[in-house]
């Protein structure tokens, strides 16, 4: 990228309930990424907001959310789609050599204030889809499994597997709403199905959050950080909102991003020169689909990566050490959460969930059904 | 997060009650029109001569305008299938009282997969590959409804 661009630091907040305000959640927040970093608000150029009008209730949601987060007075601007995209934007403002110092806060109150699948009812085309209620999020999921289970002959099992994985992983990320420290297959088989195959363990779990980041520019990065996390590449792609017009088996526009990112980053084999993935997946089938297409995995190998552990905390290419989007889906933010577990893992802050001598990490954001928009950003621990 | 250390005592429960009012489109109104004829049509891309039903004006992939109308089906091929155990009402999971089938449908000279419940087999016997036909309410009323579900063919 034409100017080195890093992020100084991050913070989240996750909870299953409907604990505090909105705006108190946000200002203790950011106050105290600001405290930690030792700056002020006044110290940040540019404010990039991410939230969902539709999902907070009132238009133009962020209103009320500048306030807590210090943009008072200040050059904001909001992005609706998930948090990964306020995050490529915030990189873009500084690319543009216009700011230095820029911070970027996403969040969302999936578990209290409204009901993600009726967000997603919503993102129906609503002349046709919305009128006949036979697609929603969980039929639309189920579908793309089942689509992956017939072209590959993986088993309802191997996706029980990732699950277990991943609820495993959030037992280990302080910020996990739900975990089991040791979950097997047998429990995700045990709980209800809603779709075949999907059950109700290999979902995402409601969860109300937030998360922050300071991104800078080099020079003003390393004054604010002895550890920045550069940003290294990133790209998107968007499909076609049609899920009878894809191929839901596998998925070109996460492998389209991915290609842009690792354009950008002088990735050429993904499986070898990344350490640690972080993948946007709201159902654990998915976790396949998207790091098999971003190269990280061989097509149709779920089974094969369950059984040998490849994608475990101790595997070859560890996913979603955090517990992903089992332990914590922060809707609308979910990507930004990512970055954010990407930041923590390369600034060796990840606790019992740390991948040793991670050095390069990939970021994997989606929206729409069946993921239909993605998303990707590399971070690395070395500059330039 | 401290909510074990302050007692809620007020929470605001704001409904929203309003309308949005769509025209539909002239090529959703054709489609319907089709369906109170117990037809189902689609368009076809001048592009890359994909079929596409429901009918829409643009091609994505081409940046083209779909402008040729042709008849499909009414019977297809189960391409794909999930059993739901569930409804979805406004964003509430509910227990469905039987489990029913959500299937992706390949309509006889189309591209596209048509979103569609199946009837009259049982959730334990479908499969993909399994040849369906459209059925249609009768007397139609003009409405998308009007193509009602598909059972087997045969």
């Amino acid at each position: 990228m034409q100017r080195d661009i890093a992020i100084v630091a991050q913070a989240q907040v996750m909870t299953d309930s409907l604990d505090i305000p909105r705006e108190r959640m946000l200002f203790d927040l950011v106050k105290g990424l600001f405290d930690k970093v030792g700056i002020t608000r006044h110290d940040i150029d540019g404010f990039v907001l991410n939230s969902n009008d539709f999902e907070v209730g009132h238009t133009i949601a962020n209103v009320f959310e500048d306030t807590p987060c210090g943009a008072y007075m200040k050059d904001e601007t909001h992005v609706e789609a998930d948090g990964m995209w306020a995050a490529q934007y915030t990189t873009m403002r500084l690319l543009s050599g216009n700011y230095d110092t820029a911070l970027v806060v996403g969040n969302s109150s999936g578990a209290s204030t409204f009901r993600p699948y009726l967000v997603m009812d919503y993102q129906l085309n609503p002349t046709y889809d919305r009128q006949l209620g036979i697609l929603n999020e969980l039929s639309t999921a189920a579908l793309q499994a089942r689509a992956y289970m017939a072209k590959y002959g993986a088993e309802e099992d191997d996706f029980n597997e990732i699950a277990a994985r991943l609820l495993r992983n959030a037992a280990l990320n302080p910020y996990a709403v739900r975990s089991k420290a040791d979950a097997t297959a047998g429990d995700v088989l045990a709980s209800d199905y809603l779709y075949e195959p999907l059950r109700q363990l290999a979902c995402y779990p409601f969860t109300d959050g937030a998360c922050a980041m300071i991104l800078a520019s080099g020079k003003r990065a390393k004054e604010l950080t002895d550890k920045p996390v550069w940003i290294k590449g990133m790209g998107n792609s968007v499909d076609t909102y049609y899920v009878g017009e894809r191929d839901l088996a596998t998925s070109k526009s996460a492998r389209m991003a991915g290609e842009r990112a690792y354009k950008l980053a002088g990735i050429s084999n993904p499986a070898k020169q990344i350490d640690v993935a972080e993948v946007s997946a709201k159902f654990a089938y998915q976790e396949p689909i998207i790091s098999e297409a971003l190269g990280l995995f061989k097509e149709g190998s779920a089974g094969k990566v369950a059984s040998k552990g490849l994608a475990d905390l101790g595997g070859s290419m560890p996913v979603c050490p955090s517990g992903g989007g089992l332990g914590a889906y922060v809707f609308t933010a979910n990507g930004l959460v990512r970055v954010a577990e990407c930041v923590r893992q390369l600034k060796g802050e990840a606790g019992e969930a740390q991948v040793s001598g991670a050095k390069t990490a990939l970021a994997h954001s989606q929206d729409g059904f069946c993921a239909q928009h993605n998303g990707v950003m590399v971070l690395s621990t070395e500059e330039g | 997060m401290s909510a074990q250390q302050e007692r809620i005592v007020a929470t605001a429960v704001v409904p929203l009650d309003f309308t949005y009012n769509y025209r539909v489109g002239q090529y959703v109104e054709r489609y319907i029109k089709g369906l109170g004829q117990k037809k189902i049509m689609g368009v076809k891309c001048p592009g890359d001569a994909s079929v596409i039903v429901p009918p829409r004006k643009y091609c994505g992939r081409c940046n083209e305008i779909m402008n040729e109308w042709v008849e499909v089906g009414p019977e297809g091929t189960i391409e794909n299938f999930t059993i739901a155990h569930v409804n979805l009402n406004k964003g509430v999971v509910e227990k469905a009282d039987t489990e029913y089938i959500v299937a992706l449908v390949k309509l006889d000279g189309a591209t596209s997969l048509l979103p569609a419940k199946v009837l009259g087999v049982s959730p334990v016997d479908v499969e993909v590959g399994m040849r369906v036909k459209a059925v249609f309410k009768d007397p139609v009323e003009d409405s998308l409804e009007d193509l009602s579900h598909f059972e087997p063919a045969g």
